[in-house]
């Protein structure tokens, strides 16, 4: 059991019908698996499909196509009712602590929910006492029990998004931009506490995020995506260091440098062009449009992705030859 | 904090950053706040609170039924013109149907005279008073007037309110304060009523086309269209004519068509809701769609199906109250804003009054309620939040 990764995701796709018998392709074909206690990063521009892989993996999506495993069982084709118990499993942290929590309920009545759902406390004192002991551990006392959510600032807000997703003690957690709506202050705040609850709990984590740098801070694994696919995906330190995709490594050349000094010395080597649109994307490789290597190979062949060596799996002809 | 250096960092320690100062208020604490420091609003909601106190406590002070007739005394105004008697202290008031009553100090109605003898040639009919005591009533100019002890008409008569019958009487001598009482009764009632049903075929037929979407939306909003397309009042008179009368049949009627609104107001709402993170957080958790529909979806609709409801109860007076002016709304001898009215049109010219105090009291309750409603969608919108 120990072997099997928490969470396997195999030739997940999922297209959504646009209007005039077109369809959009979100995510296509991704595949990736995160073992027990690791974090899997996944970076990407905005409308790349990030957000809708992870909501198609804790399946508030159906998947057009492909298989999610989780802890080796595939929930990819229950139904509604049959995901019940699965749901207990894999939990959910939102990036807008604003939209997330409902005006008109109380943080108690929030954090509760999950207990309620799945019927886990028989009385309402075993339940206001769980609710306040995950309160605490996310520092949040009995007072603010009975606040509603728009008395809160943001970060004290995606805290009670955090006690939600963590009361019923999941085992997978999908992280989607979780900071990114949050002060930087409160950032670093936050992002301490998914780890500290990550080594005291064991968590495993899939967290999406556009900022590079927070990525490489909380991950094992990072996954790249471009267009709905995976180009790239290796040990977080390494994809910072040997970054292998062209589309990698214009990313990373977006990462703002603190020092000015060697700011200046870094090759200008930024991204252009805007994103294809995923109602008709790119034949081929679909970062052919911008990539300053492409040939007549890229433009036909869709690239595999492969290992280059030592896990790094990477989707280019331009490196796997 | 040392005064000497203002530039020392306050100490705050962990707790204190994590304190709210705001006053703890729910939601609807935050609407009710908003709501009365708006003055029409308030007004509005007064003049409910007014209204409502008039057509359900009222009836308990007055000493006449809505239908109990006494035509002795019909078209009697609510300021008389009376003239002075024989004795101090009495007053006469003549009737539209050239009768003599009696009216004293105050302005109570006494008794009606009995007529003595007409005198054709001089247009002047006497009436006895008491035991060879005879009053003179001159036609032969208008306005008609009594005679004074030497026989010569009383041009100037004296005004005085009539305390029998605090707003006179209508053309059965029915007391109008009374009927409008009652009147108010029904229409509030019907109002109340068919919004409330409204509200409910609304949310549910409105939420289950949003929650669903898709195909089911489509098909479920067209037919709304359908019925839209037609003019509302039309649906509710040909409802009227099938069923039979009486204030149950209208109660139908207004709540088998109004719904239409509210449905497209709640379907908007949930079109939107349903989108939102906390809906979809709702899911991911794993809670019933009952749990979604109740506790995350309707009640964060409620703010729009609220001003929905308080816009659709003037609509619904005014409709029972047009209906029954043209006759097919509450029968005789009920009282209805919308009878009084059209029982008063056959007498405008010399009973004015008649046809006036049901229409204002249409207009006070069409005023307070769209205050009330206005007041409301203020108070709703988050984005006025101070």
């Amino acid at each position: 059991m120990s072997d099997t990764p928490v969470l396997q995701v195999k030739g997940l796709t999922k297209h959504f019908p646009a209007p005039g018998k077109k369809t959009v392709h979100a995510v296509d074909n991704v595949s990736f698996s995160i073992e027990k206690g690791k974090t899997l990063g996944l970076v990407g521009e905005s409308g790349c499909g990030k957000s809708t892989c992870a909501r198609t993996v804790i399946r508030v999506y159906d998947p057009t196509a492909g298989q999610i495993l989780l802890d080796g069982e595939d929930i990819s084709g229950l139904s509604q009712k049959e995901l019940l118990p699965y749901r207990k499993k894999m939990q959910m942290i939102f990036q807008d602590p604003y939209a997330s929590l409902n005006a008109r309920m109380t943080v108690h009545d929030i954090v509760a929910e999950p207990l309620r759902a799945h019927k886990v406390c028989k009385t309402k004192r075993e339940e206001s006492e769980m609710v306040n002991d995950m309160l605490a551990k996310v520092g949040l006392n009995r007072e603010h029990a009975n606040r509603y959510a728009h008395e809160f600032s943001g970060g004290q807000r995606q805290r009670v998004g955090i006690a939600r997703a963590l009361i019923l003690k999941p085992e997978l957690v999908i992280c989607d931009e979780p900071i990114s709506a949050l002060d930087v202050s409160i950032q670093a705040q936050v992002v301490n506490m998914l780890r500290g609850f990550q080594q005291e709990l064991g968590l495993t984590y899939l967290f999406i995020a556009h900022d590079l740098s927070m990525v490489r801070y909380v991950s094992d694994e990072v996954g790249v995506m471009y267009l709905g696919t995976l180009v790239e995906k290796c040990e977080a330190d390494e994809i910072y260091r040997h970054p292998l995709h062209p589309y990698t490594k214009g990313l990373l050349s977006s990462i703002p440098i603190p020092n000015p000094r060697l700011a200046q010395a870094k090759e200008k080597s930024g991204l252009e062009g805007d994103l294809p649109s995923p109602i008709n994307p790119p034949s081929g490789c679909r970062f052919h449009t911008r990539c300053p290597y492409a040939t007549e190979k890229c433009r036909t062949v869709e690239p595999p992705l492969v290992d280059a060596g030592n896990g790094h799996m990477v989707a280019c002809h331009a490196v796997n030859g | 904090m040392d005064a000497s250096n203002k530039w020392e960092r306050v100490s705050m320690d962990a707790a204190d950053a994590e304190r709210i100062y705001r006053k703890s208020r729910t939601f609807f604490g935050d609407v009710w706040y908003r709501f009365r420091h708006k003055p029409t609003s308030l007004l509005g909601l007064i003049l409910v609170v007014v209204l409502l106190l008039f057509s359900c406590v009222g009836p308990f002070f007055t000493p006449y039924s809505y239908s109990e007739q006494n035509t002795k005394l019909a078209n009697i105004p609510p300021v008389m013109t009376v003239y002075p008697g024989p004795e101090e202290g009495v007053y006469f008031y003549v009737t539209q149907a050239l009768k003599v009553i009696e009216v004293d100090e105050n302005g109570n109605l006494i008794r009606q005279l009995k007529k003595d003898k007409d005198d054709a040639k001089a247009k002047r009919t006497s009436f006895k008073y008491a035991d060879g005591v005879k009053v003179y009533l001159d036609y032969s100019a208008q306005p008609n007037v009594m005679c004074d002890a030497d026989g010569n008409r009383i041009e100037q008569g004296i005004t005085k309110w009539n305390n029998t019958y605090l707003l006179g009487t209508d053309q059965l001598g029915r007391d109008i304060l009374t009927r409008l009482m009652y009147g108010t009764r029904i229409s509030l009632m019907v109002a109340f009523i068919a919004a409330l049903v409204n509200m409910v075929i609304g949310i549910f037929y409105g939420g289950i086309a949003g929650y669903m979407g898709g195909r089911v939306d489509s098909v479920m909003m067209r037919i709304v269209d359908i019925i839209a397309t037609i003019p509302l009042t039309l649906y509710v008179i040909l409802i009227k004519m099938c069923l039979s009368d009486g204030m149950l049949s209208i109660i139908i009627a207004l709540s088998s068509v109004y719904w239409v609104d509210m449905a497209r107001v709640v379907r908007g709402e949930m079109l939107s809701l349903k989108n939102q993170e906390f809906v979809l957080a709702a899911r991911t958790i794993g809670s019933s769609t009952r749990t979604i529909l109740t506790k995350h979806l309707i009640p964060n609709a409620l703010g729009p199906i609220l001003v929905t409801v308080t816009m659709l109860i003037p609509s619904a007076i005014f409709m029972e109250a047009f209906m029954s002016f043209i006759g097919i709304g509450i029968s005789p001898p009920m009282a209805s804003l919308g009878t009084m009215c059209n029982d008063a049109t056959e007498a405008l010219r010399t009973n004015p009054y008649q046809l006036f105090l049901p229409a204002l009291v249409i207009c006070v309750i069409m005023f307070a309620f769209n205050f009330v409603g206005d007041g409301l969608r203020d108070a709703l919108d988050p984005k006025l939040k101070k």
